[in-house]
């Protein structure tokens, strides 16, 4: 049994359980996403793949969800590009510097066109670096709370070494007991910096390392 | 649900089948013992609940009461909205003073500390101030914490307008439990559930019957009910009388709830900040468990139920349902994305209904008097059963009353609570809690319904009616309530972790509010958010922005 949906104008079918964003990439189209890794599970926190679904009252975040018979979804709609840009407008504003060039959040700000100067700046990330570890580095000022690196330790490492920390605009992330990787179980696997959408976590590459 | 963590509510689990505790009530137990929560806490609280020390580690870093430092004397002022229309905040700053430390902060010596707490539902007499186990609130409480010599305030006294009470009948008999276990099959009394149109007591509105025909339809080895007694709203102590005052009313509701759905445990997630809730579940329960009521064989029926009552820790957010049974299970309360919904997948990964207490407080009138009766108490309108709802100090005759649908809020506020003390005027209401909009005064002649206060950019919400006088200043409501907004964020999705935060800093600057920057950020929230919180919190800033635009300091 499958699902018929309609994105961007092209009718396709889907499995059940499908969410809007497989869907999309399926059919060779995507969105912009920061806290989604296809290798995890879906998370809804960054609404950043937000979409316009005929009929529904808003924009709906592509990652989770499900596909229903019959939905229309616009990947392009306006109000749903909208909020995603603001959304990272806002992710700029915590930033005490913009992100680095190579990174997902700099690729996608790029792809929603958000450059310029920031329409709701205000207070921003403390600097607070834990160089620790040999090579795995963690710049916290970066973090954008999106959760892929505490997803890939519980996920794909079972290590459970990272946890979310605070509350509100002071969360952030860290490992252990705040005490540094190699005081945590980390076992320095660098699925955590893999994900980083940010450079918050970093493996110091042996050239960087050839400078300190 | 999508976002908690499969691995980790699966070691909760295994752990809870030991009988383990959870991590937050290892914590909260180091806390009470020495007052703050050390990493050796931590570490043992890692090993008694079996999750890994960083997610103990982030459990220690969400929850207000683990993060605020104690002293040997801790005060906790209520900065929630009933104690700001009081004072505008004036008690907290001489509490400040008066105690020479600073909000959130501990003295050098170790002495004293104070922190903010929102709210601690003495808002029939605000302000309101816990000084270690005692609240006291009303005229001279801060002089009273400040020469030492707090007493125990007043609790409310609940009044039903009804001949026949039903949430605040005064004596409770289980008729409706008795009825439903000796004479009537689960799917029968979930027919009747459905049949009364019992809406969710706690915000949302949802069908409480369609809830639990998807849990007692979803596939699962057990079912659990959950009673969400997390009544966070500021303004709102509605679900702290019925817990306090009538504990076995809950317990029976749950009972009815657990048969209909076929659950055989029960929690009820109370707040820190009503210490007397928990105990006199407690009590309540233990009674219950004694006469044959709870426990392995219902009223001598082949249904076995019982309950745990569970303390939570200081966070709003917690209300929603999907961070509450994160809560329930000790992790950190942030929210999830639904599907899979709690009826599918709840706690313990199990199918689970999430009620308000209220909610569930209605069900045994159905059980014992049917659907009729309950649809009957409401003739005026389209809404079913009867509402608790609160007033603040500023009314005459502050309190709880047990109203029918459908009556206006002039009926409410004039009639009943008597209009304002000293002849003051009603500037404005928030009705229904934080996220819910603000009528102003000239509105009175709406009626308290669902889709009425919806017409009027409003909600019902939990039923809380605060109201400002004409002295508010309309610019520093915005801004404590913004405050509270942005305080009180999960911070799992990005735009009310932000969001709420910047609006809060566009009042708070004192510098002029571009409008157009504001309406974009409201829509962001609104639009964009994951869950109520920071989809509602632009709602009563909206109702500001419409009905008192010149006194917000717009650019």
């Amino acid at each position: 049994m499958t699902i018929g949906i309609e994105i961007d104008g092209t009718a396709t079918e889907v499995a059940p359980g499908t969410t809007v964003l497989e869907a999309v990439r399926a059919l060779g189209g995507d969105v912009p996403v920061l806290c989604f890794d296809k290798r995890q599970d879906p998370f809804g926190a960054c609404r950043v793949c937000m979409v316009g679904v005929q009929g529904s009252p808003g924009p709906v975040a592509a990652c989770t969800t499900p596909c229903r018979e019959g939905m229309v979804v616009d990947t392009r709609d306006a109000t749903a590009r909208r909020i995603a840009a603001a959304t990272v407008e806002l992710v700029l504003s915590e930033l005490p510097q913009p992100p680095a060039e190579h990174t997902e959040l700099a690729a996608v700000a790029r792809e929603l066109g958000v450059t310029g100067e920031l329409r709701w700046p205000g207070e921003q990330h403390a600097h607070a670096h834990d160089e620790r570890h040999p090579y795995l580095a963690l710049q916290h000022e970066l973090c954008i709370s999106c959760g892929r690196c505490v997803r890939a330790c519980d996920e794909v490492q079972g290590a459970f070494a990272l946890t979310a920390t605070g509350r509100g605009f002071e969360a952030n992330v860290t490992a252990g007991l705040d005490a540094g990787f190699r005081e945590s179980t980390c076992v320095s696997c660098g699925a955590c910096a893999d994900t980083c959408p940010t450079d918050a976590i970093t493996e110091m590459s042996l050239l960087a390392l050839g400078e300190r | 649900m999508m976002g908690m963590s499969h691995n980790l509510v699966e070691i909760v689990r295994r752990h809870h089948e030991q009988d383990a505790p959870t991590a937050l009530e290892v914590l909260k137990e180091a806390l009470e013992d020495h007052g703050e929560i050390t990493d050796d806490d931590r570490r043992v609280a890692a090993e008694r609940s079996g999750l890994p020390e960083a997610a103990v580690y982030g459990v220690s870093t969400f929850y207000d009461d683990l993060l605020q430092p104690r002293g040997r004397r801790h005060v906790r002022v209520c900065t929630g909205t009933a104690c700001f229309a009081a004072t505008g905040d004036v008690h907290v700053r001489q509490l400040a003073a008066g105690l020479d430390v600073q909000l959130g902060e501990r003295s050098g010596d170790g002495e004293v500390s104070l922190a903010e707490t929102v709210c601690l539902g003495f808002c029939h007499s605000s302000p309101a101030v816990r000084d270690g186990d005692t609240i006291d609130a009303g005229p001279g409480v801060v002089e009273r914490v400040l020469e030492g010599t707090t007493r125990a305030a007043s609790e409310p006294k609940p009044q039903s307008v009804l001949d026949q009470p039903v949430l605040l009948a005064p004596a409770h008999d289980w008729k409706g439990l008795r009825r439903a276990v000796s004479t009537r099959d689960p799917e029968t009394l979930l027919e009747q559930v459905k049949a009364a149109q019992v809406r969710g007591r706690g915000g949302a509105g949802f069908p409480a019957g369609t809830k639990w025909e998807f849990a007692r339809n979803a596939p699962g080895e057990r079912k659990f009910i959950v009673a969400n007694g997390d009544e966070g709203d500021p303004g709102s102590y509605i679900d702290k009388v019925l817990m306090e005052e009538h504990p076995a009313l809950l317990l029976e509701g749950m009972a009815l709830a657990a048969y209909a759905v076929g659950a055989d445990h029960g929690f009820v997630l109370t707040r820190s900040e009503y210490p007397r809730s928990k105990p006199e579940l407690e009590v309540a329960a233990a009674t219950a468990r004694a006469a044959g009521i709870l426990g392995p064989a219902v009223l001598g029926s082949n249904f076995s139920f019982d309950v745990t009552i569970v303390e939570g820790a200081g966070s709003y957010v917690v209300g929603e349902e999907t961070a509450l049974l994160a809560c329930l299970q000790g992790l950190r309360g942030t929210v999830s994305a639904r599907p899979p919904f709690p009826a599918q997948r709840g706690l313990h990964g199990m199918p689970t209904v999430v009620n308000n207490v209220e909610t569930l407080c209605n069900i045994p009138l159905i059980a014992r008097e049917g659907a009729e009766a309950y649809r009957a108490l409401s003739p005026g309108g389209p809404t079913s059963g009867t509402k608790l709802v609160c007033f603040n100090e500023r009314f005459e005759r502050p309190g709880v009353y047990e109203v029918p649908f459908a009556i206006t809020l002039r009926d409410l506020c004039e009639d009943l609570a008597g209009g304002l003390v000293d002849g003051h005027e009603i500037k404005a209401l928030q009705i229904g809690g934080p996220l819910g909009g603000i009528l102003p005064g000239w509105k009175l002649d709406t009626r308290f319904d669902f889709e009425d206060l919806e017409a009027e950019g409003c909600m019902l919400g939990h039923g809380a009616i605060v109201a400002f006088d004409e002295t508010t200043d309309i610019r520093a409501l915005a801004t404590h309530l913004l405050h509270f907004g942005a305080a009180e964020s999960c911070g799992k999705c990005f735009p009310c972790r932000i969001g709420l935060r910047r609006a809060h800093e566009m009042f708070a600057t004192g510098t002029p509010v571009d409008r157009d920057r504001l309406e974009a950020l409201l829509e962001t929230l609104e639009l964009g958010s994951l869950c109520a919180h920071g989809g509602a919190m632009p709602a009563p800033i909206r109702s500001l922005l419409a009905h008192f635009p010149e006194e917000l300091g717009l650019a």
